[in-house]
This record gives structure tokens, sequence and C-alpha cells, in this order.
């Protein structure tokens, strides 16, 4: 047959190496800073945009994709033109994948450090960019499986399937998981909440880890591994088995970052029981990649591509075993939360990821330039400065992280948690801190010594942007002839067909796990007492969102004594019904925030502890690494969007009375000014439009509505509209015996607390029973003043938490049951 | 072509007639471990499965806390105070230490230097209280707490022993007459 001439597009692939390189340097800088800020904040510089809680998911996502991404779209440009022999199906498609990404790593560093953010874990970025994404993944979906129609070979070869996989769960994950109401340019809610929301994101997050960091890294070892090596791939049967299994059961396994968390028993062991199903199949990769090798291995001591491409499947072979491992319950409680997971992640990053990206640099940069590496003795400094990089890094946070967790539930011989103090059990790791920084230099002193040693390589040698290449027509092969064809080498040239088994098996993971979630009640059950947000503290939590907070804060005690001990009772799945997004975090740099608000609990401390430590923690804590959020104080909270958060919140299901919007503002200013009042009597002179007051809010919020009433349970948010009239018209007293008793009950629930029993007042609070009354004591001026309350003196205006009704009934109790006991008393 | 000779030359099995841009394939099986690991890491998750779900033998959460929760009341019962060794110190040395303890905790915050009282939290020299007037109520209210008024519950920062010490150079405080004493506050102890 004639051969066809074409030329392979080599350029496109010079493009994304070269961002690959300068886009490694950026995020390894990054995360060097974000390293420092834990040991010294100083390093957080007093500046918003440079805090810990924006600067470690701008790390995380110039690592993830802006780094390993571009890595990835080289590799898989250079490799699959010459596995299918042909140019890549679209020139433009090419061309607008590699702008198209390069513009969203510059918007997503830039509205990171903004503090635009949707405080999902790798899927940060507001929905503006996530269309973006959305828009720039098809473009390279559809070049890819247009290539692989246009293609000169019979079968796709393994390292294709990868590829196809790594397009289909990414596209599947990333929309999933970024449904989101926009209520603004930059700003938008979760349309999941709480413990769905959880499970949506730990599905998307442990994936972005299978399908970003793991499938399209076992595609490229399988091209550039065998190439290196020069062998043949081991087991063509193992290629299939492992790829299959593994594509299917990684997505079961998300659960698993959610162990002894506020998550139904069965999704956990799903998470649990997958998870560990998992070893096998990743070992697979290993084993196929290193048994390759076999033969070759004299080979491996003379090649730094090579040496780099056994250490990355090592890591691979290390992380896919580990990981399983942290899934199991027991083992969890000590990985999670602590910097076990760090250590974890950072293994299979600068390792596996990390690795492959090097080793196949240094085997393809010298090939599309057609001259040698310009020097092997660089490039093997480079190879143990990396090694030396990862367990400088490893070491330290794995003792860090049994430290911690040792620390942390300690108990005294009376039996006191040893170290009540969460201050105490970071302060031992600064040490280990301090290592990690050392572990970062070496990492970026290796990573520029390569850069120069490819430098060198292009500038010696000679690229041409189209390579011009042959081969003969693809004459597609008929129906299957069962003797000689398995049906997996029928599917192999059937690229559609295989494309739509593989989304297949990638869906049925989150499918049985999301969907229950979502529609079946049982799997959430609901708690009365738990209140949607007052708009003030929807705004602080917006502010909790946008300063990263979740960064270093969980909001997620576990079901062991001594976290209930510490923090308080432990999280239930009904606690989070409001929460778009959920904010349960992953990392404990900082102590547990979800019993801040319960008074009287552990964790709680008033406004005006919680105004000096946002100024200055160190002032407070001379050994804390929280950064300090001075500017709080200083910026205004944006009230126009009040009402439209509502509208957003109500969209989403969250029970408002109608028409709630209207009355949020100033629902907002008379909650702001009782919080101001607080911190005025402290000494401290705020406003109530400042952010500072919102998220003091939100702090006094959390885990309130859980806690343990002295009496009856709250009572419910009503559901009935508070008219404006109603604060004018005439109001008729209660006078009948269930009337009377309803607002006794809301009295002793309620008003006990300053008024005292019998009304008397305890204080400096009034005496509701005597003759003289502050503000009159018409039934109209009663009813107005518990509705509107008055804030400066302390009296909180109840309208927001009772109906008309209710304040009637107690209105009433108060001017006639009250008042006929002490009438009869006086007697 | 030569490099692929050798491959094959110095590679006597099974070579498939797969070739993708010079990369052979071999029809070796899968290492016999690793299948068999497959297949225990699947027989173990059913058996886990089965374990929690279908025989119901393995603690859910919720039964597990409340399970380790009792085992450690059990193991640290010793802390607890039987009610008849509950009574108020005299000793100069307790006292000394009760105050001690006041302070560190910055029960003063709330309750003045002397015990005399302010904005936050009542008198504890007069003869009014409002959670009783006997030592056990004092213990009690220091133990628990008062939630909703804003007293802390200090159980679990201190020992049944040092909140005894503290409740007592409370009682001690009685009748001291302060400067700047709060107005009484709840029901007059005889």
């Amino acid at each position: 047959m004639e051969n066809q001439k074409f030329n392979y597009d080599n350029k496109i692939v010079k493009l994304f190496i070269l961002a690959t390189l300068v886009w490694g340097v950026v995020g390894v800088l990054v995360g060097i800073l974000a390293a420092a800020q834990l040991a010294f904040p100083v390093f957080n510089f007093g500046l918003e945009f440079t805090t810990f809680g924006r600067v470690r998911p701008l790390h995380t996502n110039a690592i993830i994709f802006a780094f390993v991404g571009n890595a990835i779209f080289a590799g898989v440009y250079y490799s699959m033109q010459k596995l299918l022999k042909t140019r890549m199906f679209s020139d433009t498609l090419s061309k607008i994948h590699f702008w198209g990404w390069q513009l969203i790593i510059v918007l997503a560093a830039v509205t990171l450090l903004a503090g635009f953010t949707t405080s999902k874990e790798y899927a940060e970025l507001e929905w503006p960019i996530d269309i973006l994404i959305t828009i720039i993944w098809v473009v390279f979906g559809w070049n890819m499986i247009g290539t692989i129609v246009v293609r000169r070979v019979q079968h796709i070869y393994a390292a294709i399937w990868w590829y196809l996989a790594t397009f289909l769960g990414v596209a599947m994950l990333h929309v999933v998981n970024s449904f989101e109401l926009p209520i603004s340019l930059f700003k938008s809610y979760s349309i999941y909440a709480g413990a769905q929301d959880a499970v949506v994101q730990w599905w998307y997050g442990h994936n972005a880890v299978a399908f970003f960091l793991t499938t399209p890294f076992l595609g490229l070892m399988y091209y550039y591994l065998p190439k290196a090596a020069n062998r043949p791939i081991y087991s063509y049967k193992l290629s299939i088995i492992h790829f299959w299994s593994l594509i299917f059961l990684y997505m079961w396994a998300g659960p698993h970052h959610l162990l002894y968390q506020a998550l139904p028993n069965w999704a956990q062991a799903l998470g649990t029981t997958f998870s560990i199903m998992l070893i096998a199949p990743s070992w697979g990769g290993m084993i196929n990649g290193l048994l390759t090798l076999r033969g070759a291995w004299d080979r491996v001591r003379d090649s730094a591509a090579l040496k780099f491409m056994v250490v990355a499947v090592t890591a691979y072979g290390m992380s896919t075993f580990e990981g399983p491992m942290m899934s199991l319950k027991s083992v969890n409680q000590i990985t999670h939360f602590t910097d076990w997971t760090i250590a974890h992640v950072h293994i299979g990053g600068m390792g596996w990821n990390g690795g492959l990206v090097f080793g196949m640099l240094y085997w393809l940069v010298p090939k599309l330039f057609k001259s040698k590496l310009f020097s092997e003795k660089l490039a093997n400094t480079h190879f143990w400065l990396s090694t030396l990089a990862i367990l400088i890094y490893a070491i330290p946070l794995y003792w860090a992280a049994v430290t911690q967790w040792l620390m942390w539930r300690n108990y005294t011989d009376e039996g006191f948690l040893q170290y009540p103090n969460f201050l105490e059990t970071v302060t031992q790791l600064i040490p280990m801190y301090m290592a990690r920084i050392v572990a970062g230099i070496l990492f970026l002193v290796g990573f520029l010594i390569m850069v120069y040693n490819l430098a060198k390589t292009m500038a010696a040698g000679s690229f041409v942007n189209d390579e011009a290449a042959e081969a003969p027509a693809l004459v597609l092969a008929g129906a299957r002839n069962p003797m000689k064809e398995t049906v997996h080498r029928w599917m192999e040239r059937r690229g559609v067909r295989f494309s739509i088994l593989v989304f297949i098996a990638l869906a049925i993971g989150g499918a049985v796990e999301i969907i229950p979630m979502i529609f079946i009640k049982s799997n959430v059950p609901t708690i009365d007492s738990v209140k949607p947000y007052t708009p003030l503290e929807l705004e602080g939590r917006d502010l909790y969102v946008k300063e990263g907070c979740y960064v270093c804060h969980s909001q997620m005690v576990r079901p062991f004594r001594w976290e209930t001990d510490r923090y308080g009772e432990y999280s239930k799945i009904g606690e989070f019904v409001y929460d778009y997004p959920f904010q349960w975090g992953s990392k404990r740099t900082g102590p547990d925030l979800a019993r801040a608000g319960v008074v009287g609990g552990p964790m709680y401390k008033n406004a005006a502890w919680h105004y000096n430590h946002f100024m200055d923690p160190q002032k407070m804590n001379e050994q804390s690494i929280m950064p300090n959020y001075a500017w709080l104080s200083v910026k205004n909270t944006d009230l126009t969007k009040t009402p439209k958060k509502i509208r957003a919140m109500q969209t989403l299901g969250v029970p408002y009375p109608e028409g709630y919007d209207e009355q949020a503002v100033e629902d907002y200013l008379t909650q702001a000014e009782g919080i101001v009042a607080d911190l005025k009597a402290s000494g401290i002179e705020t406003d109530a439009k400042k952010q500072i007051v919102a998220l003091i809010a939100y702090m006094h919020k959390l885990g309130r509505d859980i806690a343990e009433q002295p009496e009856v349970a709250q009572v419910e948010m009503h559901a009935e509209s508070f008219t404006e009239e109603a604060t004018q018209k005439e109001v008729k007293l209660l006078e009948g015996a269930e009337d009377l008793a309803a607002g006794e009950k809301i009295f002793k629930t309620t008003c006990v607390v300053c008024h005292g029993a019998d009304g008397k007042g305890i204080g400096t609070f009034p005496n509701l029973v005597d003759d003289e009354w502050l503000h009159g004591n018409s039934p109209e001026q009663v009813f107005k003043d518990i509705s509107e309350g008055n804030v400066a003196k302390g009296m909180i205006p109840y309208k927001t938490q009772f109906s008309e009704k209710q304040i009637t009934q107690l209105t009433s109790y108060v001017l006639i049951t009250l008042q006929n006991k002490e009438n009869e008393d006086r007697k | 072509m030569s490099d692929k000779d050798k491959q094959i030359l110095d590679q006597d099995e099974n070579l498939m007639d797969h070739d993708y841009d010079g990369i052979l394939e071999l029809d070796n099986p899968p290492p016999r471990w690793i299948m068999m690991l497959f297949y225990i890491t699947i027989g173990w998750s059913i058996i886990y499965g089965a374990y929690y779900f279908w025989l119901k033998e393995g603690n859910l959460q919720d039964e597990e806390y409340a399970q380790k929760s009792e085992q450690h009341d059990e193991k640290y019962q010793i802390a607890t105070i039987s009610s008849d060794e509950l009574v108020a110190f005299t000793d100069e040395a307790s006292l000394a230490e009760g105050k001690q303890i006041y302070t560190e905790l910055a029960c003063m915050a709330c309750h003045g230097m002397n015990g005399e009282g302010n904005a936050i939290g009542p008198n504890l020299t007069d003869d009014y209280t409002l959670h009783g007037c006997d030592f056990q109520s004092a213990f009690h209210t220091i133990k628990e707490g008062v939630p909703a008024k804003g007293m802390t519950a200090y159980k679990t920062q201190m020992s049944e022993e040092k909140i005894q010490k503290v409740a007592s150079y409370i009682m001690s405080l009685r009748g001291t007459n302060p400067a700047n004493a709060k107005d009484p506050q709840g029901e007059k102890c005889e």
C-alpha cells in the first residue's frame, strides 16, 4: 500500500513544555511561600492577598492544573500523534486549547489571590472560569477524539485508553461538582448543601487525583517508559485488567475523605472498601512499568530520564498502598486533619507526577530538538536533589502528624485532656515545618537546574515545527472474527464504542453514591432546631469562605471522646442542611470551629475576644501562627447584595419567609448593632457594616442551633411573614389560657435569662412588673419593644425568631400573668 | 528495525504482533500474586460490608462512640468525688489553692476580684444566691455551668477536686462585704 505523507505538529508540544517549566517554577515557589507562612506567620505580609488561606489554594491549583496540566498536554500531544500516525485533528483546536488553558491559569491566579473562591478543594475557581474550563476541556477532547478518528493505525494503544478515561472522567467530575448558583460575576453558591455537597465535592476531589494526577500519568508511563527503556510492555493482559478495574473502582472511593464525619455509615463503608480494592489495580500499573524494565536496568543506571521514571513508579506504588491504608477508619483517625495527608500527597505530587514529568522531559526535549541532553551529570544532580527533597519533606511531616494526634488524644491521669490548648499541639510542630521549607528549596533548586539543562539542550539543537512522516492509510478491518480476535482487541479498533464503555464504567460509582444522598431523605435526617443563617451570619459565612478560613479550620467534630471533650458534641448530618457550600475542611492547622458558637461550650469566645484575635492573633497568643486580618475592621460589607443572596438561598431551598429579602438589610443592621454595642461595652469602637462584625456573628452561629437548651427546645422560626404594619397596628392581648401558656413557654426559655423567672430583672436588666416602664407599658409598646428590641441596651429584636402571634402571646403573658402574680405578692 | 530485532533476540518470550510507534507488547499473564491480592481485597470488602450491615456485628459510628465513651468514663472514674466527701474545705492551704484557681480561670472577669460581682456575674459574697445556698449547689454550678447566662461549665477544664477547692474558696467569701458589691439577686439563704 502506498504511504501517505503528513507532518507531526511539534510546535504545540514545545509550547506546552515551555508552559510546564514556567508554571512549575511558579507553583513550587508559591508552595515554599505557603510552607514559610506556617513556620513564620510574618510571611503572610499582613496583606489580604497573601494570607495562607489564599496562597495555599493557589499552590495546589498551580501545581495540579498549571504545572501538571501543561505537562500532561505536552506528553499527550506528542505521543498521540506518534501512536496514531497522524497530525493532531485540528491545529486551531490545539491553539485554542493551549492559549485557553494559559488564560485559565492567569485568571485563576488573580481571582484566588483576590479572594474569589467557591472553597471546594481543587475546584475553588468561580463560575465564569468554570465555564471557560468546560469549554477548553471540550476543545481538548474534541481534538483528541478527532485525532483518533483520522488515525492511520488499526488499534488504539493502551496509553490512549488512559487519555480517553482522563478526558471523560474530568469532564464528568468538573461539570457535576461545579453546579452553582451565581449571584454576581465573582460569587456563587454551590447548589448542594452540607453532607450532599461533601459527597459531591469529595467524589470530585478524590477523582481529580485519579483522573488528573493518575490516569493521564499511567498513559504517559505506557508511552515514555518503554520508549526510554526500549523494551516491550511486560503484559498486555495486565494492561487491560488494571485499566478497567482502576477506572471503575476509583469513582467509588471518594467518601474515604469523610470517614468518622457527618455522613451515612453505608457511604463511608463504600469509601473504605473500594479504596482497599484499588490496591491491586493501582499496583498493576506499577508492576507493568517495573517489569517492562526487566533486562534494562543497566540503562536505568546511565539515564537520568529512566531513573526519574523508576522513582516515579515506585512513589506511585507507595502512595497507592498508603492511600487505601489511610481509608481504614482506624488509620484515618490519625491521618485525617493532620499533616499525614499533606506528606502523602507530596509523595504522589513530587515523586510520581514530578518524577514522571522530569523523566519525560529529559527524554523528549533532546528528541524534539534533535540533539543530546546538554548534561547528563546535571540531570543526575537534579535527580538526587529531588529524591532527597521528597524524603526531607515527607518524613518530618509524618512525624508531625503522629505527634499532634497523640497530643490531641492524650489524657491526664485525672481524666482531662493533657493539652486542652490546641496551640500547644501546633507549636510542637514548628521544627518539622521548618524542615519542609528546606525540602521545598531543594526541590526548587533541582527544578531550576533542569530548566537550565533543557534550555542549553534546546539552544544546541535544531527544532522543526512540522516534522515530516509517512504511513499507509488506514483500511478499517471489518467484523470481528471470534476465532482470531478477542472482544477487547476488537474494541481497541472501535474508538467510539470504547469511549462509551469507559464513560459507563466511570459513571456508576458516582451515581450510586450521589443520587441516594440527594433523593433519599433518610440519608440526611433533619434537626428541627437548626435554623437558616440570618443575613448578617450569611455575610459572615461568605467572608469565611473568601478568606479561606476552611484551609486551616475544620467544622467537623468527629465522634471521638478526645474531640468531644475538646470541642463539644460531635457533628450531625442534619446540622448542615443550609450550608451552601459545606465548610467541613480537611486539615486542622487551627482548632475545629464547629462549636465556636455554643455559649458555655469549650470553644466559645465572646465578641471582644474575636475582634482582638482577628486584629492581631499573636498579641493574644504569642506562638499563634494565624495571619492577622486587620482589614476586616476597615472594610465594609456590600449590603446591596444582601437581598440577592437571600433570594439565591430561597431558590436553593432555604426556608426564609416569602419576601424576606426586603427585610434582610434591616435585620442585618439590627443584629450587627447588637454586636457593635457588645463590643462597645468592652471599649471597642466599630460600626455595623464592618466585615469583622459579620464574621463575629457567623462565629457565634456555629453549633448554636443544636446546643443543649436549658429547658425546652427553641421555638421554630416563624413561617408566616412579618408584615410592616404589624409594628404599628393595635395589639389585642390574648387572654386565653392556651395563649398565656404559650407566652410563658417562650418567656421561660428566652426572656428569663435577663428578666428573671418572675420578671423582676437580673442585674441591670429592667424589672417588668414594677410601675416604672422604660418605654411605656401599652400592649403596642411592649409588642414593639420585643419585636424591634433595643440593641444598644442588649435587648435583641425578636421578630426574626418569633411570629407576630408568638410575640402577642408573650406580650400578654408579661402584661397579664406576670403582673397579676406581682399584684398578689404585694398584697 | 535493528533495535526491535535486538529486543526480540534477548527476549525469548511470547511477543505479540502489536507495534505502536515501535512499542511492542508481550503476552505474559499478570503475575499470580497480584491477581490473588485483587481477589483477597474483594473478599475482604464483602466481609467488611457483611460484618457491619448484614450480620450487624460491627458497631456503627454512633454506637461506637457511645461504647468508647462509656469505657472512657469507667477508666477515669477515680476522678469523681462521692457525695459524702463533697464538703467545703476550711483549711488554709485548700482555700489558698482555691483562690489561686479563682485567679487562673479568670473568675474575676465576671464575679470581681473579691467576689463582689459586676455587670456580668452575680455577687458571691452576700446571702443571696441564684442557684442554691449549700456547698453542693456551688460545686454543681461551677461544674456544670449555667450556659444560658454565660457561666462556663468547668467540668471539662479541671478535676472535681479542684472544683471542690474553688467552691470552698467561694463559700468562704460569704459575708465579707467587699467594696462595690452588686445588689443581691435570687433567693435569700438562711
